[in-house]
């Protein structure tokens, strides 16, 4: 080991360094923070990334929705709204259509708490609503996993004002395991309590269907519910065979428009549209921290060729004369290399403290997660590398320089 | 001199053209995405009406369960039920009132022609408009009275005023909407607070309505009311329950000109909870709240989080680059031993040579503030297209941006040049005229 | 013109005492031309630097044209090396960056003159070495020769009364080194008082004066021949 050590000059590396202690520690720096800010940034984006990663439950490429705001007087929502949904049924390449009072990842939509128990005090469970008729779940294309679909008997219509809830409910895995202590299978079949004492029960348990809040910590807990609102506003959601939705999307928008001109068709978008949207801020700070870790990459990798460049211009004559003394070309290019290594470890080390320091802050200010070990220590190894990779082309510039040098004295 | 000595850094730049272009771009690169993220920042946390945000006032009344507060950290709720809104704005106590919520509605055209559209509106009492100083292209804002009668009356903003009158003075003419006709006895001009501090509960920088009626009229159901609607305990159905409810919806604000009007009304408010409270209602009969308007927006973080993340981030950034700078520079001027030896031998003194060398770290600074501010503005290009429309105007560079871009990276340049140029003014000259 | 009174100069490394200079003891008249030879490590280049004032003794007092230069700080004594004081180095020095007439230029920049005043003595001065057609050029466009030639334009632009030289041939073949004494000569016999630095005993003998130095102390050698003469022993 000692001999080793011996042999890569260490000490002297080391003794070296220690002469031009402002220009190593410049370095030592730099990488101490651009690891600092490398591995949070990456973990901001992993955060991200899992949270945009995460099923809606929706057949997403295949939906798409419109809103219907009617505004002639004398008007009858019920039998318009029905006929709709018949014309939107019937044309080709329509799987299925239902009236909806909410988009999941739209950002807006009813939210109740159940209960399993009825009375004013009881603890309940966040849950979305959604409003659907019986193809609800073919036109989101979501799945049953337990129980039964609603029957055509089992819809009504709900007035604006109305605080009246149907007694069937079908809920999603994630708002039974929440209710019924992670044991969702027991939850179908009960009845649960909605506003405090009215009487719900599970006749079905969808896989997955998540909110309209993508940043709600109960984003997986939703419920659907036989009802069609009765008002001057709703929404179609309408789910087509697979490619033909960017199609149908203008062909049910006109249709829609020219078959009654007391309403307006607006808002026609589709669910790839409405997760882009959702998830917007997310994809953008997500690219901004993918740049900032490349240009400051970049950077450091470069503030550490120039730096080396120099410190080789300065030191010809003594490279020149390590030659002469019978130095190969692989031992300089070594010794700058090593001593690049010297630098790096002291600013991973001071790096690996930083980064932890920053992450305590930001779990303390915008509580974030902590951040995990692994992904520290690729990070460690990531700028090791960088370090090694940047100093490479000044070390082989160095291993160049002729021993003559020594003799002839400077250019 | 100094014109001598802008050559003699053009020179030495020019010499190590590849140190110093990696310099300019870190500077610049650094400041770049500081000021992108400053600018964001400062915008967001902007005092949307300076002159009189001490004096309005955003009420906040704890009608909430008994057993539970409407906010983890006890906070009182951030809207008010239509019983305790009706309550407060009918007492008049305050200078101005102005209860409000947003409405949407279906605007017919009187060109058959053109199809009716959907608005996003605002139901609000008189006041609003004297208070948050709405200025108005045409005409003004209605009467208290038009409030107490249900007058169906109407402000438009100037852009809806362009598509339905081509820009004209529309005050007096009438504008179908939700089936009736209502008077135009305004137009608003080109007016776009940001934060939109007046209603932040469905985002803080949203555009201002299209539309401003009286919030009387919310009782006739002409029109859909929009916004967050939170109840904690059940409601009877129809529309009258709803009002009667527990539901908040509402929003109140009161301007209140010195602090002795906002302790009266303080008080005030709490003497209603603590009646209120005989009937059952009101469990905290004194968590009730007055806050100004940056009160407001700070309680309600406006300034996203993201946001500030971001600033944090390319702060340090920043940082990495002028250690950078600080480096090379080093770098740079020892490798001028020799010639700042010879100056020396010539006749140069330490002044002379320090400042020659902080012209050449500040001529590099400037380079890098321009390259900077040159990416800043890409950077808020970027910022818009990847974000979307409800940040284009938090991404504008004003001139005190630009001066602060250009002191930022000018300081910074300084800064980083400062050691190095300290160095090298501690040459010995005697040491390095030697033959090496 | 010059006179150093029991001058020393130490430089402490790694806490041991390194005496470079000891009680140096000399006085130069206006006019005078006077070599320097002393073996390598003798303390020449120290005793030059203290002369030219690039460096400070440790000890001694030391009179230049009359200013006692003990007494001066570092602006002091950069005005007195840009007005009383010329250099010319071994290795010519010249600013890499800046062309022939810039590098006259920069004395003159220090002394603060007028545009006309030193574009008319830069030319002027480079038209004496023989140079005025290449002011343009850079150093490296030059010979070694040239390059001295250069060198010695700057040092006397600013009409300096004492010219210092460290070796002024040592770079340069022997023709060269011919062409430069005699230009030095010619300065020297144009009033400019010269102190030289030289290894090259036939360089050395040319000079009115000649001073050994050996260990930090100073002797002078009598003129024409060999026979010791010491001015100052401790």
């Amino acid at each position: 080991m000692i001999s080793l050590f011996a042999r890569l000059e260490l000490g002297p590396i080391f003794r070296a360094l220690m002469r031009n202690k402002i220009g190593a520690l410049l370095i030592a720096l730099q990488i101490a923070l651009t690891l600092t800010i490398m591995v949070n940034a990456i973990f901001m984006m992993q955060e991200r990334s899992q949270q945009m990663a995460r099923p809606s439950g929706v057949d997403e490429a295949n939906t798409f929705y419109l809103s219907n705001t009617i505004f002639a007087q004398n008007y009858n929502t019920q039998t318009s709204m029905q006929q709709d949904l018949q014309r939107i049924r019937q044309i080709p390449g329509v799987v299925a259509a239902t009236q909806i009072n909410a988009i999941p990842l739209s950002g807006g939509g009813w939210s109740m708490s159940l209960q399993t128990k009825a009375g004013d005090d009881v603890e309940g469970t966040g849950a979305a609503v959604y409003m659907v008729d019986e193809q609800g779940i073919a036109a989101l294309g979501v799945e049953l996993i337990a129980g039964d679909n609603f029957h055509n008997s089992d819809i009504g219509w709900r007035d604006v004002g109305s605080t009246k809830w149907p007694p069937k409910a079908l809920i999603s895995k994630a708002l039974a395991e929440a209710m019924f202590e992670g044991n969702w299978k027991t939850a179908l079949g009960k009845t649960v309590y909605i506003d405090n004492h009215q009487p719900v029960q599970i006749t079905g348990i969808i896989n997955t269907l998540q909110a309209p809040w993508n940043g709600w910590n109960g984003v997986e807990r939703s419920m659907l519910v036989p009802q069609q609102l009765d008002g001057r506003g709703s929404r179609y959601f309408i789910r087509t065979e697979p490619g033909r939705r960017d199609e149908l999307m203008p062909v049910i928008e006109k249709m829609l428009a020219e078959t009654d001109r007391g309403r307006i068709i607006r808002n026609v978008t589709s669910m790839e549209q409405t997760r882009d949207k959702s998830y917007q801020e997310h994809q953008a700070t997500n690219t901004i921290l993918l740049t900032v870790i490349i240009v400051l990459t970049l950077i450091t990798g470069f503030g550490i060729v120039g730096l080396a460049m120099f410190s080789i211009n300065r030191r010809t004559r003594q490279i020149g004369t390590r030659r002469a003394l019978g130095a190969s070309q692989w031992q300089v290019m070594r010794y700058f290399m090593l001593e690049n290594l010297l630098i790096s470890t002291a600013g991973v080390v001071l790096g690996t403290a930083g980064a932890i320091a920053l992450n305590i802050w930001l779990v303390s200010t915008f509580s974030m997660s902590p951040l995990s070990p692994v992904l520290l220590l690729i990070g460690v190894v990531a700028l090791l590398i960088v370090g090694q990779l940047a100093v490479s082309y000044p070390a082989l510039v160095a291993s160049k320089i002729s021993p003559a040098t020594a003799t002839r004295g400077r250019a | 001199m100094f014109s001598y000595y802008l050559k003699l850094a053009y020179l030495s730049c020019k010499r190590t053209w590849g140190m110093t272009l990696l310099m300019i771009c870190a500077i610049g690169l650094g400041i770049g995405a500081s000021m992108t993220t400053i600018t964001v920042n400062y915008l967001m946390s902007a005092n949307p009406i300076p002159h009189k945000s001490e004096q309005l006032y955003y009420v906040q009344m704890d009608s909430w369960e008994p057993n539970k507060t409407y906010n983890d950290n006890g906070d009182a709720p951030e809207q008010l039920t239509y019983r305790d809104g009706t309550y407060l704005w009918q007492a008049q106590k305050a200078k101005r009132q102005s209860i409000q919520t947003g409405m949407a509605a279906v605007i017919e055209p009187a060109d058959k022609e053109v199809l009716p559209f959907m608005v996003q509106g605002r139901a609000n009492s008189a006041d609003f408009f004297p208070m948050f100083d709405v200025p108005f292209l045409y005409g003004s804002g209605w009467d208290h009275q038009a409030d107490l009668k249900k007058e169906r009356v109407i402000v438009i903003n100037a852009e809806l005023n362009e598509r339905l009158f081509g820009g004209k003075d529309s005050t007096g003419q009438s504008v179908r909407m939700a089936g009736e006709d209502y008077k135009i006895t305004g137009v608003i001009a080109r007016w776009n607070p940001k934060p939109k501090f007046y209603d932040i509960t469905t985002g803080a920088f949203n555009n201002v309505e299209e539309v401003f009626v009286p919030f009387s009229l919310i009782t006739e159901q002409k029109f859909n009311r929009s916004g967050n609607t939170n109840c904690w305990k059940p409601t009877e159905s129809g529309f009258q329950a709803f009002l009667d409810s527990e539901c908040i919806w509402l929003q109140l604000w009161v301007e209140l000109p010195t602090e002795q009007d906002k302790a009266d009304y303080l008080s005030f408010m709490n003497a209603y909870a603590k009646e209120q409270h005989q009937y059952g209602r009101f469990a905290r009969t004194d968590n009730n709240k007055l806050r100004d308007v940056m009160q407001w927006l700070e309680n309600q973080q406006v300034v996203s989080d993201d946001a500030s993340m971001m600033m944090a981030m390319s702060l340090m950034f920043l940082l990495v680059c002028l250690l950078n700078t600080v480096g090379l520079l080093l770098a740079k001027f020892l490798g001028k031993a020799t010639e700042i030896g010879v100056r020396q031998a010539l006749g140069a003194s330490r002044n002379d040579l320090f400042i020659q060398h902080l012209i050449e770290s500040g001529c590099i600074g400037l380079a890098g503030g321009l390259l900077g501010l040159v990416l800043a503005l890409l950077g808020l290009e970027a910022i818009k297209v990847m974000y979307g429309d409800w940040i284009r105007d938090l991404a504008q560079l004003d001139f005190t941006l630009v001066a602060v871009a250009m002191g930022l990276a000018i300081v910074s340049a300084l800064l980083a040049g400062l050691y190095p140029t300290w160095r090298a003014c501690q040459v010995q000259p005697s040491v390095q005229l030697k033959s090496q | 013109m010059l006179t150093m009174n029991k001058i020393s100069k130490s430089f402490i490394t790694d806490d041991v005492a390194t005496h470079a200079l000891r009680d140096i003891q000399l006085h130069v008249n206006e006019g005078d031309f006077v070599s320097v030879t002393g073996p390598s490590g003798s303390g020449k280049t120290t005793f030059l630097n203290i002369a030219g004032l690039l460096e400070t003794s440790t000890s001694g007092e030391y009179l230049l044209d009359g200013e006692d230069i003990t007494k001066l700080n570092d602006s002091g004594r950069s005005r007195m090396r840009n007005q009383k004081i010329g250099f010319i180095f071994q290795s010519f020095n010249l600013i890499p960056d800046l062309n022939l007439f810039d590098n006259v230029d920069v004395p003159l920049r220090y002394r603060g003159l007028s545009a006309s005043e030193r574009k008319q003595r830069i030319e002027y001065h480079l038209d004496q070495v023989g140079l005025a057609s290449r002011m343009k050029h850079l150093p490296s466009q030059l010979s070694g020769g040239q390059q001295q030639r250069v060198a010695i334009a700057r040092a006397l632009a600013t009409s300096p009364r004492f010219l210092l030289a460290d070796e002024p041939t040592g770079n340069l073949d022997s023709q060269m080194a011919q062409s430069v004494m005699s230009l030095l000569e010619d300065i020297n016999k144009a009033g400019t008082t010269i102190l030289m630095v030289t290894h090259d005993p036939s360089l050395a003998a040319r000079a009115k004066r000649q001073i050994y130095i050996k260990d930090g102390h100073v002797s002078e050698l009598t003129n024409k021949n060999s026979n010791l003469h010491v001015v100052g022993e401790a």
